[in-house]
């Protein structure tokens, strides 16, 4: 059968399929096996006798360290001043008993800190906050699992492992990161709800300012009224305003995490584009930079019928995903200024790739 | 040529259309030992996705960058790898990455990139082996980038990679049945745009 042929090469060979094969095969990758720095991986082993040449050094510097710890906190603790001056993050119960680390909270007055690597869990009948003067106050609904991973005085980064949490944040935007298993949210000056499920999948709700919601590469931004979806594959979706449309919520969500079939998708599309306000806008932003040429053709024309195009912003070079015309389009929401975001990824840029010789 | 001991991972020979896949479960155990620092697993690992990644990226990307790209996807699978928690999803994660990098190379081109409209330095001087003009290959290729998403990648693994409907399923963590309908429904949708797409029928409609 010649559909055997096209599954598996198998069967009778079908002139047409073959011609294609033998026309694309000139595409197929020749790159040389890639050869990457030693340091991206894992460290390497130490020579032979490296011990008392390397380490002795370092475990004297070790030995020191800890000495100079332990005075500190004998000092701290039998100092009449308490002085708050720890990289770890004030915990409060406000309901049941959360746990930090080994130590629950069990009555109003007791307070803990959570450290950094530490984790923070709350079961079906707790509640409690996190604080810190400088950047901002965390709620933690029950049933999640949080934990500090970076705690400086321009960084701040949980992880929220399971659950949800209410954050209010004052720090300056781009200094307060939450990682979850399928994203990263990061504060643009806001206050936002982010939840996860079991299977690291979740949502984020934006109430106040705006979020970037960001993995490899693939971002989303969530501004006040606004929610995006996030899966452990795909990243975060295409964000919406809570008030459209169920058609245009429920294509929406179709068109970003569902399975479809040409027919579908262009369906979902259609209904994407029909369903959009003025203030849908922002959506359809960021769907031109996950749709094909086609159909990216039809959400320019659908975006530029509802907001005029900005000076200097031409359909070619949107088309084309031209970067300063896509943040030209940003700002013209008025939604907030996108060059914090790109300030932010600058920040993050991991130092130069050693690229394999080629 | 000279290997860096220790750095470089194994030789690889592109394997014929028939290859058999290798299983999603023997995948599981090299995505953990690679967790685990096992440089020579995700040396395998490479090997057993380098084609899904460069397909993917070749269904969206010029042709030059998509060779480019495929070491930055895997340098970013690299450094992300300890914190992805589910390995038997190693493959749609990759994908997800390789997507993700195919769409921040657009976002972060001049708006003069565009995919392969003109023969590169590289195949001005026709290859032998070839018996098919070069202006037709990329015209095909770029005929299969019109195409929706699900059907460009799949159909370009198939016919560019070489890699068998099974062996797509196992890399992709797509279903046998949505294999075969992306590579049957692709076919279709292909062979309409190319019958009234190709250079020589744009010629007859010119003349």
């Amino acid at each position: 059968m010649k559909n055997d042929y096209l599954w598996d090469g198998f069967g009778e060979p079908d002139p047409e399929l073959q011609r294609i094969e033998k026309s694309l095969a000139r595409f197929r990758y020749s790159g040389e096996t890639p050869e990457f720095s030693s340091t991206e991986f894992v460290q390497p082993k130490l020579p032979r006798f490296a011990f008392f040449t390397r380490w002795t050094p370092r475990f004297a510097a070790a030995t020191l360290f800890l000495v100079a710890l332990t005075t500190s906190v004998l000092f701290l603790r039998l100092s009449p001043l308490q002085v708050s001056n720890a990289p770890g993050w004030d915990v409060a119960r406000l309901s049941g008993a959360p746990r930090v680390g080994n130590f629950s909270l069990v009555s109003d007055s007791s307070k803990a800190q959570l450290r950094v690597g530490q984790l923070m869990v709350t079961d079906n009948s707790s509640r409690a906050s996190l604080n810190v003067a400088e950047v901002g106050e965390i709620y933690v609904d029950p049933g999640s699992r949080v934990r500090l991973i970076e705690s400086g005085s321009n960084r701040s980064r949980l992880a929220l492992e399971l659950g949800t949490i209410h954050a209010a944040i004052w720090a300056p935007p781009g200094e307060f990161v939450v990682d979850t298993p399928s994203a990263t949210a990061v504060d643009l000056g806001c206050a936002y709800t982010l939840h996860v499920n079991d299977d690291g999948s979740g949502t984020l709700r934006t109430t106040l300012g705006w979020v970037g919601f960001h993995k490899d590469g693939h971002d989303s931004f969530i501004p006040a009224g606004a929610m995006c979806a996030t899966r452990p594959v795909q990243g975060p979706g295409t964000p919406y305003f809570e008030d459209a449309s169920e058609k245009l919520r429920g294509a929406l969500h179709a068109f970003d995490f569902e399975s479809l079939s040409a027919a579908d998708r262009e369906q979902a599309l259609h209904t994407i584009l029909a369903q959009a306000r003025r203030r849908d806008a922002f959506t359809l932003w960021h769907l031109l930079a996950r749709v094909n040429v086609d159909e990216r053709a039809q959400v320019y024309d659908r975006l530029a019928s509802l907001v005029t195009p900005p000076a200097n912003v031409t359909r070619e070079g949107t088309l084309a995903l031209d970067r300063q015309m896509m943040d030209a389009w940003w700002n013209a929401f008025d939604l907030g200024d996108i060059s914090v975001w790109r300030f932010w990824e600058q920040k993050q840029a991991p130092p130069l790739l050693k690229k394999a010789a080629r | 040529m000279a290997i860096t001991a220790g750095a470089r991972f194994a030789a690889w020979e592109w394997p014929s259309v028939n290859t058999a896949a290798s299983t999603d479960i023997d995948d599981e155990v090299l995505v953990r030992a690679a967790q685990g620092g096992d440089r020579a697993a995700f040396g395998q690992l490479y090997q057993h996705y380098v084609r899904m990644v460069h397909a993917i990226l070749l269904a969206r990307v010029p042709t030059a960058a998509a060779e480019d790209l495929v070491h930055d996807v895997f340098l970013q699978a690299l450094r992300s790898l300890a914190a992805m928690r589910e390995a038997s999803r190693f493959g749609p994660w990759l994908a997800a990455i390789a997507r993700n990098r195919a769409m921040d190379f657009h976002r972060r081109a001049k708006p003069t990139d565009s995919l392969d409209a003109q023969p590169g330095p590289t195949d001005a001087v026709e290859n032998p082996q070839h018996e098919i003009a070069i202006e037709d290959s990329i015209a095909l290729l770029n005929a299969v980038r019109e195409l929706p998403d699900v059907y460009r990648e799949t159909l370009v693994m198939r016919f560019v990679e070489g890699m068998t409907g099974p062996e797509i399923a196992v890399r992709t963590g797509l279903t046998h049945g949505s294999v075969r309908v992306n590579l049957h429904r692709g076919m279709q949708m292909l062979r309409e745009k190319w019958a009234c797409n190709t250079p020589r029928a744009e010629k007859e409609k010119s003349s």
